[in-house]
């Protein structure tokens, strides 16, 4: 156990070291999504499967298709059929597509022995949204204040205003 | 207040309430003059609510969020004081360009407030880094907000935002190693693992602190403040000088409480200091911007604070409550004074020389400005003298020899610049017009006059700030709760 969590720990520290050192966004992209997935395995070796569901669900799913989206935006230089066959040469997505697989054979290793053996104590949804809307539902209320400070903020920057610049 | 055991401190229920009625008001109509005067009333409503006394709070000590003391309530005044002082000083000049921009102007400026004063009250991590990061964010978008020069307001943002979100990073990491040792969220110093000598409990406290330093500028991480400033507008630069370093200072004294800190960062802390007051002095002698020089006297102004944070005895509680009023009085102060002299079209007179012969022509703010700059190297019969005063009192109780002498040296160096500025002031040749709009000079004129009066007022009769505002400590926390929760 304590190894899969080492090796995947190891892993979310490659990805995001070869995140910041790609030169072409959707590469790097790539990378995070690998870091993300394990971390998310960390997660559940820790025994939060519950965070480990979001990390994938919110952050490897959601902030990825935005990621992507906003590259896709982004990148209007050239012809669409050039860039998509530059980003999918073998070169750009072998080594995430490894660290993966390296990643997915962790999982149905650990899926077939430690199946049983997991965590007793399980935190779930509905503890996790007790607390939320219980003790804590003020900070609830700030990180929205939060929300809506970084929406205003990217709103006014991202603006062009007539007259001005 | 509370409801359903959950306490909320006053002042930040009207400030989100006020913040919820503006956003209402701006889907209805959009009004720049309306926008400002509702979030001035509720700066104002916010102020007049610090002076409630707390409700008692029926709540375990552990699961307490927000706490509101003598200390919260003073310093969250400070802050809103400040902060409606910000709103005046860039009345005229937001409210001249589109109302739609004002509005969010006047929304963000609510919402750093916020963000400072759920700072101050906190006592548990998560409203602490929540707190930070929405005054962060929010002063992301103020800094942009600048009528010529856009492209610098954006450089300097995007500076912010790299440099801010590296902090908070080392923040947050901190405060998930500390939890990984003590297994509770409390925004205390906890000397508990610091025995075993594992690494992980030094290295959270140090992380935190690395944090909290940055948002403080404390030297070795100084960097940010001067670009920063200088590309931000004059009130916003003022702001930046004075609202989130309040905030951080009043966390970092509940963080530690009014008790010694622990043995292992008795170096740190003074390495800390005497950098930050010679560094920040140095960094002033080179500067020919004067709002650079005020970026690097609020450094050094920090390294002063953090003597009298450092030297627990008699007379810590009132040092810092006499220091913060007499840093934020004369920044507050020599802002305005700066402010008086943009043009309408927005352009700074920033240059020091371009101050020359401003007692010829300008003579009431040359003289408020002259106090507010003796104010800030301490010289009588400002208030600045006793604050400094108090500060060398408590260093002394302690016997902290090496970090009065970086005091002294540090002063002597300030008074350079300081003098430096009022002798260029006296020189004749002037090239200063003021803004032409006279409603405009009369909001600053007054603001200036009601903040001379202070810093005059607090230097005769310094004995008005200083009635014991003593942070409380952890362990009465816990017995105050202890005391107030209904037997079951």
């Amino acid at each position: 156990m304590h190894i899969l969590a080492l090796t995947s720990a190891c892993i979310s520290i490659l990805g995001a070291f070869m995140v910041i050192t790609r030169r072409v966004a959707v590469h790097a992209v790539l990378y995070l999504v690998v870091t993300l997935l394990a971390l998310a395995c960390v997660l559940a070796l820790l025994g939060a499967p519950f965070a480990a569901a979001l990390e994938v669900i919110i952050y490897a799913g959601a902030i990825m298709v935005l990621f992507v989206f906003v590259i896709m935006m982004l990148n209007l230089g050239k012809p669409d059929r050039d860039r998509e066959t530059e980003w999918l040469r073998p070169r750009a997505w072998v080594g995430p597509a490894a660290l993966a697989s390296i990643l997915g054979m962790e999982l149905l290793f650990g899926l077939r022995t430690l199946s049983g053996t997991g965590i007793t104590f399980q935190i779930t949804p509905r503890e996790v949204g007790l607390s939320l809307f219980g003790p804590y539902v003020l900070m609830v209320e700030l990180a929205s204040f939060l929300l809506l400070t970084g929406l205003v903020t990217a709103f006014h920057i991202g603006r062009h205003w007539p007259g001005e610049h | 207040m509370i409801i359903n055991g959950i306490f909320l401190p006053f002042p930040l229920f009207v400030l989100s309430v006020g913040t919820m009625l503006l956003l209402a008001s701006v889907t209805l109509h959009r009004s720049s003059r309306l926008s400002f005067s509702l979030g001035l009333l509720t700066l104002v409503l916010a102020t007049v609510m610090t002076y409630y006394p707390a409700p008692i709070m029926p709540l375990a000590a552990t699961q307490t969020l927000f706490f509101a003391d003598t200390w919260a309530n003073y310093t969250a005044a400070l802050i809103l004081l400040s902060a409606s002082c910000i709103f005046i000083l860039s009345w005229q000049d937001v409210t001249q360009r589109s109302a739609r921009s004002a509005d969010e102007y006047a929304l963000l400026l609510l919402l750093g407030a916020l963000g400072a004063t759920a700072m101050v009250f906190s006592v548990n991590y998560m409203p602490f880094f929540l707190g930070v990061e929405i005054l962060s964010i929010a002063l992301i978008g103020l800094v942009t907000f600048r009528s010529r020069h856009t492209q610098k307001g954006l450089e300097a943002a995007m500076k912010y935002l790299i440099l801010s979100g590296v902090s908070s990073a080392i923040l947050l990491f901190g405060i998930g190693l500390s939890y990984s040792v003590t297994g509770s969220l409390v925004f205390e110093f906890s000397t508990a693992g610091h025995e075993t000598g594992t690494g992980i409990a030094a290295a959270a406290s140090i992380m935190v602190l690395s944090g909290i330093f940055f948002k403080l500028s404390a030297v070795p991480f100084h960097m940010w403040i001067l670009d920063v400033m200088e590309g931000a507008s004059v009130p916003i630069a003022g702001f930046i000088a004075v609202v989130p370093k309040i905030g951080i200072f009043s966390a970092l004294v509940r963080y530690f409480g009014s008790e010694p800190v622990t043995p292992f960062l008795h170096n740190t802390m003074s390495a800390i200091i005497i950098l930050t007051i010679l560094g920040g002095n140095l960094l002033a002698l080179c500067q020919t911007s004067l709002i650079r020089l005020m970026a690097c006297s609020s450094i050094a102004h920090v390294g002063y604070l953090l003597i009298a944070f450092y030297s627990p005895g008699h007379f810590q509680s009132d040092t810092m409550v006499l220091y913060l009023a007499a840093y934020t009085a004369a920044t507050l102060g020599t802002f305005s004074i700066i402010q008086a002299f943009v043009s309408p079209e927005g352009l700074q007179r920033s240059t020091i020389s371009d101050w020359k012969g401003l007692f010829f022509t300008h003579p009431f703010l040359a003289v408020a400005m002259t106090a507010m700059l003796l104010s800030l190297a301490g010289i009588p019969p400002t208030i600045g003298f006793f604050a400094k005063f108090e500060i060398a009192a408590s260093g002394l109780e302690q016997r902290h020899y090496i970090l009065l002498t970086a005091l002294i040296v540090g002063s002597i160096i300030a008074l350079y610049y300081y003098l430096n500025i009022i002798r260029l002031m006296t020189t004749p040749n002037t090239s200063l017009n003021i803004g032409q709009n006279k409603k405009t000079n009369l909001t600053i004129y007054s603001t200036v006059f009601i903040l001379t009066l202070i810093v005059f007022v607090g230097g005769i009769f310094p004995s008005f700030f200083m009635n014991s505002i003593h942070p409380a400590l952890p362990s009465t926390r816990a017995e105050y709760l202890q005391s107030h929760i209904p037997l079951p």
